[in-house]
């Protein structure tokens, strides 16, 4: 996605010299305290555009949207890109966020936020032709927007459909700016300003604004058709007693009066959305392309530049679609211009402005061989969404001659969580294999070999969703069996789902085997972030299991293999929880700030929430029970669920923490929604809910002898049920036996946390027991000495800490007592003197000085 | 509400050319003596519709009306 940006997208129209100057809009658009939006509505030729370029400042934040912005990932890039650019470092990690993988647009937007809350300067962020965009999903996250858009932030949206955003909320708190097309029309006086030194009359110019209406695209046009023109006198009256469309009218006097070579350029290049030299030759099949282009700009003809270097044009968009209309018009057949537009985007490796012109072209089968190859880089660079349109785009009887391009239409519905007619899918492509081969059309033909195995892994995936866990293990089975030589990945999908399945279904071991067997399988094909991603889920079975050390050997062989990579600081995060099992605080908080200083861009999508248990474990560890509560809450905040099960509830762990901080009312009531069974889902929280019973003073014993015969494979699992088991029933028994299990792995925290006192009273101690007794307390860190030449100052050490914190800037001012204004200069200076220019840097920077330690 | 194909008629403040038929998919253009012009024909859907409508907004042609015609009346006047 990063490599394919299209830059003109993103590029800050220039104001032409020539331009009417306008003090009663420009004066609307003041960017006043509390306006939230400004928001120019009005339809095509309204001059919306050059009124925004010149209220946007020179370093805007500016993006011109297209249709396929639909697409949110898309959508959010750009926006997110443009911001970057436009502040740099603000959304460098949310853009990581983005496309790490499936995240709900809050929590990429939510980092974001936060930088912009604290930007010691102002930023303008222009989405122009909103409407194209427009649409369900990306109102969710334009409205989230919206309701937390910080001061520093103005937002301009120019549309020719008001927006399907909460409009007359914002009306109401006065936090709208509306500029509309009565607002936009020319008055007399802009027209007799726009008109001077043609020579034109009062009584023309009054002529001109009373049949245009003021509509500004009608009286450039009317300029145009003015210009070199001798009977001006004739035009304007003509002009005015005829009552047809005034564009249309206007169109046809320009189009009529230019030389044959312009008008046919004008006329079939613009079945394009953007021109450039080499695309026009071959669109029109004649050379001059970029001098045309060039030229028409220096008159003027409705070609707007994208680029300062003269590369890239578009045409007026009211313009455009005139010209297109006049085209279909007068050739009726426009199929081969089309076709070859698509010819030269293929060539010029842009396979969605190809498609797009094949389908256009009628050409169905090529846009399906188009499509068909570009499926799996599409997939691999999360693109589902434009391969989702595209089924619309191609009739399914060209779908059906076609079996790999119908698997990838599959993979694109599921990974949008369409599994409705899947099924129906798979089996037409059954049939399709089935049938007689010179039927089929395969452009990919090493794809071909792979779709039984494919099909199999698919199923196995649609029973997963329904909850069929059986069913899941068998397909998966017969797609491992199915998969050709070397086919790592589909091996490898069938072993995760495989793996997952056993995993909800509580036998571990499978689990072990199935996900031990896809990071193989990933690792051969090169994927290894995904091989991080399974090592995250191997290192929590290992730790259940009781395996400590080999789970702390999965980890690190997983960050040798890909150091750098995305998932990396995932790996330093579990290292974290394995030295806080064995109390050993200070590595544990070592191996958090490693992660941290890695950025959220090395996280896997559940690493924000997994982070904060972390280190709301360690602070629990170290006594702070307020501080592991705020970080609780804060994980809950940002928790992302994946495919796995939820074996450790957030709330569940929250609840541990009320218990231990006697909230047990609380507690209780987290209590409420618990089933009866036992099942390993359920264990943590059923062994939490001992934990309840015994701080309530209640008979816990039956409920813990019943989790530990349902735990006696899971040694960690059980390890804790014994120590619970030894202090429920004040019998050193189940306590000496948790100790034979937990001595070879070095388990420490389990006992340390809960089992003090006993432990103190074992005779004879061993010398296991006699380390759990020194377990060493944590030592307080010492202060580092600041190294800046212009250290900071208390104060700005406060904003400092707090810019670690989870609050946006407003909550940081309310939590110092300070205007928004203030914390903004604070973190201005803390900026400066840590040369860095964002949130994240800052503290990454801190923390390297340390700065941070308390 | 029938999402299947149905006619409709869409009138519009200002005259336009009958040439713009192609552009609305086959519509039949017509103007009439009070300035007015009406689109009439087969919309396959109310996704056909919508489109239709988004490309009157785009050309800023301010519109009076959208109608379902009651019957099936000649769908296709070539012009």
């Amino acid at each position: 996605m990063a490599g394919s940006l299209v830059e003109t997208k993103l590029y800050r129209p220039r104001i032409r010299p020539d331009l009417v100057q306008r003090p009663r809009l420009a004066e609307r658009l003041l960017r006043e305290a509390g306006t939230g939006l400004t928001l120019v509505s009005a339809p095509a030729g309204f001059g919306k555009t050059t009124l925004v370029s010149a209220w946007a400042s020179q370093s805007a934040a500016w993006v011109s949207l297209e249709e396929s912005d639909q697409d949110p990932l898309i959508f959010w890039t750009y926006v997110l890109t443009a911001l970057d650019r436009a502040a740099p470092g603000v959304a460098e990690d949310a853009l990581a966020v983005l496309q790490a993988g499936p995240t709900p647009i809050e929590t990429v937007l939510i980092g974001v936020l936060n930088e912009l809350s604290v930007l010691p300067g102002e930023i303008d962020l222009v989405l122009d032709d909103y409407h194209l965009a427009d649409g369900l999903e990306i109102s969710r996250g334009m409205t989230y927007l919206l309701d937390h858009l910080p001061p520093q932030l103005h937002l301009l949206i120019s549309t020719r459909a008001d927006p399907a955003l909460p409009l007359a909320r914002l009306r109401t708190r006065g936090e709208l700016v509306e500029v509309r097309a009565a607002d936009l029309r020319f008055t007399l006086d802009e027209v007799t300003s726009y008109f001077t030194g043609t020579g034109l009359d009062a009584d023309a110019i009054a002529t001109l604004e009373e049949r245009t209406e003021g509509w500004i695209a009608a009286l450039g046009l009317a300029a145009l058709s003015l210009r070199g023109r001798s009977d001006v006198t004739g035009f304007i009256h003509d002009f005015a007693g005829d009552d047809r469309y005034v564009v249309d009218y206007l169109v046809d006097e320009v189009l009529d009066r230019q030389p044959e070579q312009v008008r046919r350029f004008l006329l079939e290049t613009s079945v394009v959305d953007r021109l450039t030299g080499p695309l026009c030759d071959a669109v029109t099949g004649q050379p001059g392309g970029r001098a045309m282009l060039e030229s028409l700009e220096r008159q003027n003809l409705f070609v707007v530049p994208l680029d300062d270097r003269r590369q890239w044009y578009r045409y007026h968009h009211l313009f455009a679609d005139v010209l297109r209309a006049r085209l279909l018009a007068e050739r009726g057949d426009i199929t081969e211009l089309h076709r070859r537009a698509a010819q030269w985007y293929d060539d010029a490796g842009d396979t969605i402005a190809a498609v797009h012109h094949a389908v256009a072209a009628g050409d169905v089968d090529h846009a399906a061989d188009l499509v068909e190859l570009a499926v799996p880089a599409l997939r691999r660079d999360r693109q589902e969404a434009t391969i989702r349109r595209w089924l619309d785009d191609i009739p399914d009887d060209v779908v059906r001659r076609r079996p790999v391009l119908a698997i990838g239409f599959v993979g694109a519905l599921m990974a949008g969580n369409e599994f409705q007619g899947i099924e129906q899918r798979l089996q037409d492509v059954e049939r399709q294999l089935a049938g007689p081969a010179d039927e089929l059309v395969v452009v990919d033909r090493e794809e071909l070999d792979r779709l039984p195995s494919a099909i199999e892994t698919y199923r196995a995936a649609l029973d997963l969703i329904a909850g069929d866990l059986a069913g899941t293990i068998d397909h998966a089975a017969v797609a491992i069996q199915l998969a050709v030589r070397g086919d790592d990945l589909t091996t490898s999908a069938a072993s995760a789902l495989s793996g997952l399945a056993s995993w909800a279904g509580g036998d571990l071991e499978a689990a072990h085997r199935g996900y031990a067997a896809a990071a193989a399988g990933l690792e051969r094909a090169g994927h290894i972030a995904d091989v991080l991603g399974c090592s995250v889920t191997l290192a929590d079975l290992e730790i259940t299991l009781g395996h400590l050390r080999q789970a702390q050997a999965t980890l690190e062989r997983a960050l040798e293999l890909g150091h750098g990579v995305r998932g990396t600081s995932d790996m330093y995060v579990g290292l974290s929880r394995i030295a806080w099992e064995r109390n050993e605080l200070d590595v544990a908080t070592d191996h958090l700030r490693r992660a941290e200083e890695l950025g959220a861009a090395s996280d896997l999508p559940q690493n924000p929430y997994r982070r904060r248990l972390a280190l709301a474990r360690i602070r629990e560890a170290e006594g702070d029970l307020d501080g592991a509560l705020e970080l609780l809450d804060a994980a809950i905040k940002v928790y992302v669920g994946d495919f796995s099960p939820d074996v450790r509830p957030l709330t569940a762990v929250r609840a541990r923490l009320l218990i231990a901080r006697g909230e047990l009312t609380a507690a209780q009531k987290w209590a409420a929604g618990l089933p009866d069974e036992l099942s390993y889902l359920h264990e943590y929280e059923h062994v939490t809910l001992a934990r309840l019973m015994m701080a309530r003073h209640e008979d816990a014993g039956p409920l813990l002898e019943r989790l530990r015969e349902a735990a006696e494979t899971r040694t960690g699992s059980l390890i804790e049920i014994l120590v619970l088991q030894a202090l429920a029933g004040r019998d050193p028994a189940p306590l000496k036996r948790a100790l034979k299990l937990a001595e070879p792995e070095g388990y420490v925290r389990v006992f340390v946390a809960d089992a003090g006192p006993m432990l103190q009273r074992l005779r004879p101690a061993s010398p296991y027991v006699r380390t759990l007794l020194e377990a060493p307390r944590r030592q307080a860190p010492v202060t580092t000495p600041q190294t800046l030449l212009d250290p900071l100052s208390d104060r700005e050490l406060d904003v400092l800490r707090l810019l670690t914190s989870e609050l946006d800037g407003p909550s940081i001012a309310r939590e110092l007592v300070v205007s928004l204004n203030t914390v903004r200069t604070h973190t201005k200076h803390i900026y400066t003197k840590l040369g860095v220019n964002n949130r994240r840097a800052a503290i990454r920077r801190a923390h390297q000085l340390g700065l941070l330690t308390r | 509400m029938n999402h299947e194909s149905a006619c409709y008629e869409i009138r519009l403040e200002g005259r336009i050319d009958p040439r713009w038929a192609a552009w609305f998919d086959g519509m039949t253009v017509s103007t009439h003596a009070d300035g007015t012009t009406v689109l009439h024909g087969q919309v396959a859907d109310q996704a056909a519709l919508h489109g239709l409508l988004q490309r009157l907004r785009d050309l800023g042609l301010p519109l009076l009306s959208v109608d379902r015609a009651e019957t099936d009346q000649p769908q296709r006047k070539l012009s």
